[in-house]
């Protein structure tokens, strides 16, 4: 990227007809190459950990950290022969654990996209008495360390017999989420012009048509960033299940990908990696789909 | 269907935006509401609409009571000074939403509809574009097709020029007015623009704080303003005033002012002022264009030329008398020089008398 870049600026300021001396050209060409250069500094370590990550999912030994050994997909076996993997017979299967994943996310972004945009608009089209108050303390809440709820919540759980099930977890999740949801589609809620309920009102439209045919649409950039941020969070949530769903049977991916790691006595790096790349791989290909949506947070609104 | 409002009231908190006003349209008439910004006029507007409630008041749509109904209940159809046309509707899609929320419309009669009024307002060929990809006198045709399309007995139009430039807005100008007249619909339309409201508007409801200052049609209005207030809103550039006595002098009646200005009266104004011997302040409005700039020995004022604005067709001279100035329309053949001594001939049959304290006319 810089190397391609930088020549082309350069290039294309020696072109311009105006005398510009070729000192100027060479900064020019330095200010572009700059900020790629400060990225390529900052992404490399991470982008190191997730080559590493596939390379020793695929190979048979590892020296240290640096896989050696020739390549493999015994590593992988947990997909087709679990029973065989010795790391994994004492615990849940694992597509079971996936889906118990991907339900426990997909109904966390439900829950959070369904109260964060009907709580959104009301926040921002509604005046009641509270209105400021509330907005505050939801602001406070999204401040505050999940941690630090633990205990009050598992009584609030128990009370309502939902410890140690996935219904509770979602529930306790979604609420942990609810406050920068909140705030996120209230902003989108805030950019749609009055304007357009009012022609929608006298259109003909009802305020609950007018809502879901007019104003949902145009916040749908809003809606498709915050589902995508719930999404991730819920399949990467640890803290929740590993403290809510002690006996297991519906527990998640990350819990498996810890209890892996917290053996103790023995850690397989092959199966470790293996199982956490396929652990992370769905986010990732999430993100690859999605990056022209994420790209297009700013740019789907309303013009003038 | 005739609109009649009686005694619409509205409040914000403590501030009265519109305040009792009665207001009667007449079936097929196109009526503006016209005042400065604050007056009141959008408000009363969007409580015809049905977007606000009145504070008290009621709203006939013929001898229907509305105000207590919702905007979708009324048969209304409105243009946003936006345009407010939906970003992720198509054109067709757009114009077709009043159709798509009714229950029961087959899909071809929608379509039909659809493109029979958009051929009507002329964006026939835009259908399948987005309203980010049409200029802003093809939003104005759209959002006008949409308002229209279910076929409404009221149209209400929030400043539909404002956003558009001078040339387009002229056009538009008459364009709304052809199809108003065309599809015999009553309208009202409210806009700042006192010009919008001369050229376009049957009446002009002139509103200043909430409450109506004058109604009639816009001859009146321009020709016999009811007080000071309409005479000095109305007309561009504005009517000048002078402050003056009428006084009877050497058998004729004259307003004399300041700086030796001496206008005589029509005899039939003098009569009406009911003049009793005793001179009478009052304020004398004469509009830029009755106002004749000659040579400075035979005139009704004399004065010096302080600024000249060419217009093409003609020219505004600003011409200083003592510390005042009023502004003259001239021909712009005429040659004028700044700092020219000029003397101005008041058109008699074209004086406007208002009381100087309470600003009703007087004649």
């Amino acid at each position: 990227m810089t190397s391609s870049a930088a020549p082309r600026h350069a290039s294309a300021a020696s072109s311009l007809p105006a005398p510009a001396s070729s000192s100027s050209a060479v900064t020019r060409a330095l200010m572009t190459a700059l900020p790629y250069v400060v990225l390529i500094l900052f992404t490399l370590p991470i982008l190191l950990l997730y080559v590493w990550l596939t390379y020793s999912s695929f190979f048979t030994r590892m020296e240290g950290l640096w896989p050696t050994g020739s390549f493999t997909l015994e590593n992988w076996r947990f997909l087709w022969a679990p029973e065989s993997v010795e790391q994994l017979r004492n615990k849940p299967p694992i597509i079971p654990l996936t889906i118990n994943t991907l339900v426990f996310s997909l109904a966390t972004t439900a829950v959070v996209l369904l109260i964060s945009s009907m709580a959104g608009y009301a926040l921002s089209r509604l005046n009641f008495p509270g209105r400021r108050a509330f907005l505050g303390s939801v602001l406070l809440l999204h401040s505050f360390p999940s941690v630090t709820l633990l205990i009050a919540t598992f009584i609030v759980l128990r009370r309502l017999g939902l410890y140690d099930q996935l219904l509770g977890v979602i529930l306790v999740k979604a609420a942990f989420e609810l406050p920068l949801g909140i705030w996120i589609m209230k902003g989108f809620f805030d950019t749609v012009p009055w304007e357009l309920e009012m022609a929608a009102l006298v259109d003909g439209a009802g305020r609950i048509t007018t809502w879901w045919r007019i104003v949902m649409p145009l916040v749908r950039p809003g809606l498709l960033a915050l589902g995508l941020l719930a999404f991730v969070s819920g399949w990467n949530e640890f803290l929740l299940p590993f403290v809510f769903m002690p006996s297991g049977s519906q527990a998640t991916l990350s819990l498996l990908v810890r209890s892996l790691l917290g053996e103790g006595r023995f850690v397989d790096y092959g199966v470790l990696t293996a199982v956490g790349l396929y652990y992370v791989l769905p986010i990732l290909i999430l993100f690859l789909f999605a990056q022209e949506q994420l790209m297009r947070i700013y740019g789907g609104g309303v013009k003038g | 269907m005739d609109v009649r409002l009686e005694k619409l009231t509205r409040r914000f908190g403590a501030v009265t935006a519109v305040d009792a006003l009665d207001l009667e349209i007449k079936s097929g008439e196109l009526v503006a509401l016209l005042g400065p910004s604050g007056c009141g006029k959008t408000t009363t507007l969007l409580m015809t609409a049905g977007i606000y409630r009145p504070t008290s008041g009621a709203i006939y749509f013929g001898e229907r009571r509305v105000d207590q109904l919702l905007p979708r209940d009324r048969g209304i159809g409105m243009v946003f000074q936006n345009y407010a046309l939906y970003p992720h509707m198509t054109i067709a899609e757009n114009i077709g939403f009043p159709l798509s929320l009714r229950r029961g419309l087959p899909r071809e009669e929608r379509d039909r509809r659809v493109r029979l009024v958009a051929e009507q307002v002329r964006v026939g060929e835009l259908l399948a574009r987005r309203p980010a990809q049409l200029s802003g006198g093809q939003q104005q045709r759209v959002a006008l097709a949409r308002a229209l399309v279910k076929e409404p007995d009221i149209l209400l139009l929030d400043e539909p020029l404002s956003n558009l430039d001078a040339r387009l807005r002229h056009s538009m100008r008459a364009e709304i007015k052809r199809l108003q007249k065309e599809l015999g619909i009553t309208s009202i339309f409210v806009t700042h623009d006192q010009l919008e409201a001369l050229s376009m508007a049957d009446r002009i409801a002139l509103m200043v704080d909430g409450k109506l200052a004058a109604y009639g049609p816009p001859d009146d209005l321009y020709e016999r303003p009811a007080n000071r207030f309409v005479a000095e809103f109305i007309g561009n550039p504005p009517m000048n005033f002078l402050d003056v006595e009428v006084a009877r002098s050497d058998g004729r009646v004259v307003a004399r002012g300041a700086d030796d200005v001496l206008v005589p009266l029509a005899p039939a104004l003098a009569d009406r002022l009911a003049l009793n011997g005793a001179a009478r302040p009052v304020a004398l409005g004469i509009r830029p264009e009755h106002l004749t700039i000659g040579p400075s020995d035979m005139s009704h004022a004399r004065g010096e030329v302080y600024v000249v604005e060419p217009m093409g067709r003609e020219q505004v001279v600003d011409v200083r008398i003592g510390e005042r100035t009023v502004q003259v329309i001239a021909p712009a053949s005429l040659a004028v020089r700044v700092g020219e001594p000029v003397g101005l001939t008041f058109d008699a049959t074209k004086l406007h008398l208002f009381d100087p304290a309470a600003g009703q006319r007087l004649g």
